[in-house]
């Protein structure tokens, strides 16, 4: 069973200085591993790398929430993101052995909790908010000059979230949710009666637009947040809706890079108790399965990508944290709670800290 | 003597009795029926009175009357303020927050729509219906701010502010009809009320009590962080950066203190009402009495500030009332949205809820 490593946890953003042998086995061996970003029992952040049987290999304190993981192999280094509208992300060793650093967004800018690694691991690439004129950016950083902020790319909307690499290396696909925040506001949305989402896929060698695509205008506010990638390199997308709340319209669709963008058609039921409100999306090992999530509703499910079915529905309270593994999928809760979905789901391991809305799966070989 | 004496011990026994735990459906009841529909039937009322007011303005301009309407105006903008928190059911549909108070106007966009509708005639701006077709910003108490207290304001009371009063009595009747909607469906059967007070695993809304109880505390939790981020950090000075008291909600009305002792009130009240802080283990017993405690403290210090903003940020002393006021919010946040919440099993603000 999983123990408290306490040993790891340092003052301020720390990190442990070395792993135990067998914690290093599991990153070495190519074990399954997770991270998470959590909030602690006493109040306050960090993020985890959890082993498959849900043992605690490593953690990190972070100065405030933070949100999603990237880690690159290449590079050797995870980045954890803050939360939105957070202004560092903490760029870590996931075997210990060099301690982590800390990047503070430049000014007139902010981060969006989310970001990839270029395929070779020298680029560090983050969605960030240029506030004052409330468009969306992609962060350049060199991963190869100590995190050095080297540019920015246009997201050519408002408020990106998630952003993802294709597989063919080279296009960002980037979830422009549509909603203006300010920090001088907090986590106010102040523009709910405008919002004009899309999903654009950019050229990551020189930023060029190569698509943009929106839903029907009568949906302008069905925010699209959250995003994963299928077998067939479809981008499944998952949404949050700010308008009137019993609307209720479809929340899961996806995205193709020669045009395509629809919602796919969840049943009545389903979609109820989806909240208006997709937190979290992950596909299979496989692609052949896209799993969506809704702390609001408790709700967890797992779609067929072929026929746009839900196979299984779940119910895990302020369940959100999705990641794939062998049987399915790993659920994580803001409860402390991780669960399987899918066949031969994994026993319910309670922690003592509360999983933050994202798990990225690792294979640290 | 004899008689004071024998009631002694009853009077010492009731707050023992008061203290029993209350059950998620006494708590969701009095929450709506002791807070959210009184205060909702308020915001109706004081939005009449504002109708009655504008067309008296209209009628007689005059500087009484245009003082009448101001008074109106305060009234409002306060009840509105003690539930404006109440982000669910009918104060989200249709772009009713937004219709009702644009704010934060950033960009200036209600500043320059309510200016151009104020440089022209369009009748059209002058008749409550065709104005709730029109833009948010320009269709309630942001808009109706400048009317009365902008530029050119004093030509309310003469003949010369008449298209001027004609579209602050189109606002006028705007918000009493949004209220009077929002007041009908806070009381309809199978609404959103009857919901939060007897959840159904059927209802698309709240299935349980705990969602019910999940939703009371998360908009209290909310409510009090959008206090701080979005109504007192933007204008307080920070560090070195100065206070910017045009950022301030209802500067030219002088109600920004009065807005934000509203925004307080309201709830705290709802927090009182439901006693929701009540319904914790006998480890937590004195949450209640804490979260009262320090709703006060954010009361009272706003009871200190008595200039108007912008000489109250450059005193000192008063601008000190502010910094105790986003001390308060804080320790509410976590008082409510943590203690609280983990006091009761819910789970509130951290996975869900907060727009990620």
């Amino acid at each position: 069973m999983w123990q408290r490593r306490a040993f790891l946890k340092a003052a301020g953003v720390g990190f442990a200085a070395s792993l135990l042998p067998r914690q290093l086995l599991a990153l070495e061996t190519n074990e399954l591993v997770f991270a998470s970003s959590i909030q602690t029992s006493s109040g306050g952040y960090g993020a985890v790398l959890l082993g498959e049987r849900g043992d605690l290999i490593a953690e990190i304190a972070l100065p405030d929430r933070g949100h999603d993981i990237t880690i690159s192999r290449e590079a050797g280094r995870g980045v954890v993101f803050a939360r939105q509208p957070g202004t560092f992300a903490v760029v870590f060793d996931p075997q210990g052995q060099v301690p982590p650093v800390t990047l503070t967004s430049i000014e007139g800018r902010h981060f969006f909790g989310h970001g990839v690694f270029s395929p070779d691991g020298k680029l560090l690439y983050a969605t960030e908010s240029d506030f004052e004129e409330a468009r969306g950016v992609i962060g350049i950083y060199d991963a190869t000059d100590n995190y050095r902020r080297i540019g920015e790319f246009p997201t050519y909307g408002t408020g990106p979230h998630e952003m993802l690499l294709m597989p063919d290396g080279v296009t960002f696909v980037i979830a422009n949710g549509g909603i203006e925040t300010h920090p001088d506001y907090g986590r106010a949305e102040l523009n709910l009666d405008t919002m004009d989402p899309s999903v654009v896929f950019v050229d990551r060698r020189d930023g060029k637009l190569v698509g943009q695509l929106r839903l029907e205008a009568g949906l302008h506010q069905l925010s699209i947040r959250h995003m994963a990638i299928d077998a067939r390199s479809r981008v499944w997308f998952g949404c949050q809706y700010r308008g009137t709340p019993t609307d209720s319209p479809q929340l899961v669709g996806y995205a193709t890079m020669d045009g395509d963008i629809r919602l796919v058609e969840l049943p009545t039921d389903t979609l109820r108790d989806l909240r208006n409100y997709v937190g979290s999306v992950a596909t299979s090992l496989d692609g052949g399965m896209v799993a969506v999530s809704s702390p609001e509703g408790n709700l967890l499910v797992a779609i067929d990508t072929e026929g746009g079915k839900p196979v299984v529905v779940e119910t895990l309270r302020s369940g959100c944290g999705l990641a794939a593994d062998a049987a399915g999928f790993a659920a994580t809760s803001g409860l402390g709670e991780m669960i399987g979905l899918g066949q031969n789901a994994r026993d319910v391991q309670k922690f003592d800290f509360a999983f933050d809305n994202h798990m990225l799966r690792v294979g640290m070989g | 003597m004899r008689h004071l004496a024998f009631l002694l011990p009853l009077l010492v026994a009731l707050p023992v009795a008061a203290q029993t735990p209350p059950t998620p459906t006494a708590i969701m009841t009095a929450a709506v029926n002791e807070f959210i529909r009184p205060g909702f039937a308020q915001l109706a009322t004081d939005t009449e009175t504002l109708v009655g007011a504008m067309a008296g303005l209209c009628a007689t301009p005059s500087v009484a009357t245009l003082d009448t309407a101001k008074t109106a105006f305060a009234g409002v903008a306060v009840s509105y303020g003690r539930i404006e928190f109440l982000r669910i059911g009918p104060l989200m549909q249709a772009n009713r927050t937004d219709r009702l108070l644009f704010f934060p106007d950033r960009k200036g966009i209600a500043l320059r729509q309510v200016q151009a509708i104020l440089a022209g005639d369009d009748a059209s701006n002058t008749d409550a219906t065709t104005l709730a077709g029109k833009s948010v910003a320009v269709q309630g108490l942001t808009a109706l701010e400048f009317v009365l207290y902008g530029t050119d304001a004093e030509t309310l009371t003469t003949a010369n502010g008449a298209f001027r009063c004609g579209y602050g009595s189109a606002i006028a009747q705007n918000m009493a009809a949004i209220a009077r909607d929002m007041t009908a469906e806070w009381n309809a059967d199978g609404g959103t009320a009857d919901h939060l007070m007897h959840p159904k695993p059927e209802y698309a809304d709240y299935r349980t009590e705990t969602e019910a109880l999940e939703q009371l505390v998360g908009l209290v939790a909310h409510g009090v962080e959008a206090v701080r981020d979005a109504r007192l950090n933007p204008f307080i000075a920070k560090g070195d950066a100065p206070a910017k008291p045009k950022l301030a909600i209802f500067w030219r009305s002088n109600l920004t203190v009065s807005m934000l002792q509203a925004n307080l009130s309201g709830l705290d009240d709802i927090m009182s009402r439901s006693a929701v802080a009540r319904a914790v283990p006998e480890a937590h017993k004195d949450l209640y009495d804490a979260i009262q405690a320090e709703f006060a403290k954010g009361m009272e210090a706003g009871g200190l500030i008595t200039k108007p903003i912008e000489a109250a940020v450059a005193d000192p002393a008063e601008a000190q009332g502010f910094v105790a006021m986003v001390e308060a919010t804080r320790t509410l946040q976590a008082l409510i949205g943590d203690t609280l919440s983990s006091a009761l099993g819910l789970s509130v603000g951290f996975s869900s809820m907060d727009g990620d």
